[in-house]
């Protein structure tokens, strides 16, 4: 770890105040800590170990003008900055031994919510529970990624991925962004859209003034902390699917849920992907679902269980191939009516079994927990660890054909007890939009404590993306850093070389970690100069 | 906890943060949306829960030696347990007691306590108490017209704070037991510290002697029942003694006391103002008297990675805390109305003062407690209720260092007061009834 100089120090100290600051060991190897990072690790071949290389300085910033300061202050004092909200995930991580974090947690602000433009303005620390919470009251909702609602939605909206449980009705984050204050690596403050007006500024738009900057902010799946630090956005909000009661009685781990009217979950089990993707496009043409999510059968069980011995105690779910997860709400009896009634129409068109009330019934809080898309974290409760080795929006007929890529390839770890057995089929597919795009998550369940299973699980994920590659099954949602970009760009139009144009412009210099992004000069070969 | 199901624990952290929250479904606004106390004043990942099992994790690693930074860190916490509710929501993990196992071992290396927590463990062992009063000074807070029965097999163990600091809650348990008829006892001199504030510093020998003297002097004295006023001499007698050793007698909280007696017709409620009131949960009542259940059965491989706990393995995620017994006993006292806040039961949110706070940490403690009374007052309440001594003191010094107009009670206050005057205690109740309470 590289030691900080006294005035870079003391700079550091200036721009956000000493209780803000730390360049204590203890603290900054808590922060060279993530969930997944053994796994990049294993990936680059290093020590399959969750730790990073660890921050020269963790800072607290309170405000934009404290992160510009903070900005500046790395770019004097030759230093890179890794940016974080709620910093779940190796993307998280520094990547250089010069690399401070910038912790957002004390922006938590919730500036507005305008009920009649169906927006909320939020800073980097506000949680989807938070927010979805706040929203209630005013009878709308906000879209949270699949991470779960403890996650930022400001990190998903401007900087990571972003699809969740409920995106049929609810996008996916980088397509709910509006207007954005965006420090550049430099510390220059950049306001997109309305808000960049010079008369009347305001967050309504994320478009303009001028050409847009959206997608050069984020692209598809966002420059994780690459490209600056994002110190508020707006977002949409969307009208609260079904009534807003909230009860939860009894004591943990049994709550109980009284579930609200107007919401109701239908599973059954389409036996083959050709079917399942018919019977998807066919809910999501009908724009009904609040929630469309196909499964395996092991991760339909454990959505509704809290517990390893939970899962195995469902066989009814846990049996089923190729299983449609779809949750119906309606803002009104007649609304919910005609959803249910559609909903029945194709269970009775595609001979559906709907499983819910006759062999199955969901625990009530799994109500709760599909409104407060809750689901996400049910995925580490067999094994402790998990990873989506593959993950794209795309079309459904290129997620199915990823997902049955992924079997052979999976059961090629599993073999070597490496990965757990979901037969290889465990995936997540949801809808976005009602259809307009689709996203594929192929599951992994791995043990974080063991080293041949750290290891497989990483193999996996190299030949996973290899295989998208050379079969031509779209780019994957980690391909991060130089060598993955240098690697997918040649063979993708290259996009890699306009990624870099736009890091080159937006921070020549590279003081935004470009671990998870790409530098602004192509990497040097060894012994190159 | 033993040293494989530790080390399983700190390799198995996610970093998810929900460890900071209370459980997500719970929330009901972004205002009291958090659990963790240490998190939202220290702000630095390692004062969370799961800050600090990862700084287990790089201890045990040799990424981060122990010293003096480390030490702060562990001991910068209430211990309330409010991370683990949250954690075994879903997963397995219980960081508070990996901070335990932290704060034993920075003990054992000599590198903990806290100073200030050197000092009271000394009195404790010294005085029998933390406070380094003199031990004939213990049963001072005893007043005329207290009736005690020295041959009664309930004893009312009173704890250092009541028997000290907050002479009121000792005064008003004693005269609801006397109206209700129940002849209890008192230890009086011979009375010793529980031995929590050595347990939660992680003074763990000198625990040990303590629960071992404690058991042996009540045994003899053949009690049958242990009332506790204190929610940490609760905890401690209900959950750590059957750790330690086995005995016969049993324990049990004011709280659930004085429901089962007013249920049985022995306290006759009414006579108080009328008043809207709140109810804080003390950890030591509620998640954390949760006793442990000690698990045996086989790990079956079920498939490779996939391991299964045959029979379930329980979580200990607070459900057995004492939530209803002090909620019965308000809606029993015909003029009060209960308003409840945003955080109660297993994920109420600590008042600050627990873990050692108070004594290493007054501005930490103070920060916490505002923070909670804030809850309190927007429920539109007047008076907080709760049934901790070490609460009432955090939670009083709160409502006066924020200039709240709330008023705080302990629960045994309250129930005294609805209880009405009679000759016997007429002195007593009033100057317990009118706040001139013993601040020494």
């Amino acid at each position: 770890m590289m030691n900080l100089d006294e005035y870079a120090r003391e700079a550091l100290i200036d721009a956000v105040g000493k209780k803000n600051v730390s360049f204590d060991e203890a603290i900054l190897e808590v922060y060279a800590y993530n969930w997944g990072m053994e796994v990049v690790n294993s990936m680059h071949g290093k020590e399959p170990i969750p730790f990073s290389t660890p921050p020269v300085a963790v800072v607290l910033p309170s405000t934009t003008k404290e992160v510009s300061k903070v900005l500046r202050t790395c770019k004097k004092h030759d230093l890179t900055f890794k940016a974080q909200s709620t910093g779940l995930g190796p993307w998280n991580n520094p990547s250089r031994d010069n690399c401070i974090i910038i912790d957002l947690r004390q922006m938590n602000h919730i500036l507005k919510i305008d009920e009649r433009n169906l927006f909320a303005v939020i800073e980097p620390y506000v949680s989807g529970a938070q927010l979805q919470s706040e929203l209630m009251k005013h009878g709308l909702n906000c879209h949270m990624p699949g991470a779960g609602p403890q996650v930022s939605l400001l990190a998903s909206s401007t900087s990571m991925s972003g699809p969740g449980f409920t995106s049929p009705s609810t996008g996916y984050s980088g397509r709910n962004v509006l207007g954005v204050e965006w420090v550049l690596p430099e510390g220059e403050v950049l306001k997109l859209g309305s808000l960049g007006l010079s008369n009347e500024p305001d967050w309504f738009c994320g478009d303009g003034p001028g050409p847009s900057l959206r997608g050069v902010m984020r692209g598809l799946h966002g420059a994780m902390s690459g490209n600056g630090v994002f110190t508020r956005v707006a977002i949409k909000v969307f009208p609260y699917p079904c009534s807003t009661e909230w009860e939860i009685t009894g004591d943990l781990p049994d709550y109980q849920f009284k579930k609200p009217d107007h919401i109701e979950f239908y599973m059954f089990d389409c036996s083959k992907y050709k079917k399942g993707e018919r019977v998807m496009r066919a809910i999501e043409e009908a724009e009904i679902s609040f929630m469309c999510s196909m499964l395996s059968g092991f991760g339909a069980a454990a959505f509704f269980s809290n517990s390893l011995e939970g899962v195995i105690d469902k066989v009814t779910i846990a049996r089923m191939r190729v299983p449609i997860l779809v949750a119906i709400t309606g803002r009104t009896s007649r609304q919910f009516q005609y959803r249910q009634e559609v909903m029945e129409h194709l269970i009775s068109k595609f001979k559906l079994e709907n499983v819910i009330g006759s062999k199955f019934t969901p625990p009530s809080i799994s109500y709760a927990e599909a409104i407060r898309n809750n689901f996400g974290m049910h995925g580490f409760i067999s094994t402790g660890g998990v990873r989506s080795a593959h993950g794209s929006m795309e079309s459904i007929g290129m997620c199915m054909n990823v997902t049955k890529a992924n079997i052979p390839l999976k059961k090629k770890y599993i073999k070597r007890e490496q990965i757990a057995n979901d037969f290889g089929e465990a995936v997540w597919s949801t809808s976005i939009e009602r259809g307009h795009m689709y996203n594929i998550e192929a599951m992994a369940l791995y043990d974080q404590c063991d080293k041949h299973s750290i290891t497989g699980v990483a193999g996996y994920c190299i030949d996973s993306n290899e295989m998208d590659l050379h079969n031509h099954l779209g780019i994957p949602l980690f391909v991060e850093g130089d060598e993955l970009h240098d690697h997918f760009g040649p063979e993708c139009s290259n996009y890699h070389e306009w990624l870099r144009k736009i890091k080159q412009i937006l921070d020549p210099t590279c003081i935004a970690d470009p671990g998870n992004y790409i530098s602004p000069g192509k990497k040097k070969k060894e012994g190159e100069t | 906890m033993l040293k494989s199901e530790y080390e399983n624990m700190i390799n198995r952290c996610v970093r998810c943060s929900i460890c900071k929250w209370i459980p997500q479904v719970q929330i009901k606004n972004q205002e009291h949306a958090s659990i963790c106390p240490s998190i939202d004043f220290y702000n630095f990942h390692s004062h969370s829960g799961g800050g600090r099992i990862i700084l287990a994790l790089a201890l045990e690693m040799g990424r981060v030696e122990m010293n003096e930074k480390v030490r702060d860190i562990v001991f910068q916490c209430t211990a309330c347990g409010g991370c683990s509710i949250a954690c075994q929501y879903l997963n397995t993990l219980d960081p508070t007691e990996v901070i335990m196992d932290l704060r034993r071992k920075l003990v054992q290396e000599g590198v903990g306590p806290m100073p200030k927590h050197q000092a009271f463990m000394d009195n404790v062992i010294q005085s029998g108490n933390p406070y380094g009063e003199p031990r004939k000074a213990r049963a001072e807070w005893l007043e005329e017209g207290i009736e005690i029965d020295d041959s009664a097999e309930t004893l009312y163990f009173v704890g250092c704070t009541s028997s000290y600091r907050r002479k009121e809650i000792a005064r008003a348990t004693a005269k609801v037991l006397n109206k209700a008829g129940l002849a209890f006892k008192i230890l009086g001199s011979d009375e010793t510290c529980c031995g929590s504030p050595l347990f939660r510093t992680g003074e763990d020998d000198q625990f040990e002697k303590i629960v071992e003297r404690n058991v042996a002097m009540i045994e003899k004295a053949g009690i049958e029942t242990v009332v506790c006023s204190c929610a940490g001499c609760f905890d401690m007698f209900r959950v750590e003694y059957p750790e330690r050793a086995s005995f016969s007698f049993n324990v049990i909280s004011t709280a659930e006391l004085f429901n089962r007696l007013i249920d049985e017709g022995r306290l006759k409620t009414g006579a108080g103002k009328d008043i809207t009131v709140t109810y804080h949960d003390p950890c030591h009542l509620g998640r954390q008297a949760e006793v442990h259940e000690h698990w045996e059965g086989d790990v079956i491989e079920v498939m490779p990675i996939m391991k299964l706990n045959i029979p379930e393995k329980p979580k200990r995620c607070g459900a057995g805390g004492v939530y209803d017994a002090p909620r019965n006993v308000l809606e029993k006292l015909n003029n009060i109305t209960l308003v409840e806040m945003d955080r109660i039961r297993e994920y109420s949110y600590c008042c600050g003062a627990g873990g050692g706070a108070k004594a290493a940490f007054p501005e930490f403690a103070l920060h916490t407690g505002k923070t909670r009374i804030s809850e309190a007052e927007s429920t539109g309440a007047t008076c907080v209720i709760s049934a901790c001594p070490f609460c009432s003191t955090n939670l009083k010094d709160s409502i006066k260092e924020s200039e709240s107009s709330m008023d705080f009670k302990d629960l045994g206050e309250l129930v005294l007061e609805s209880l009405g005057r009679d000759e016997k205690n007429f002195d007593g109740m009033k100057e317990d009834m009118e706040g001139k309470h013993d601040e020494s």
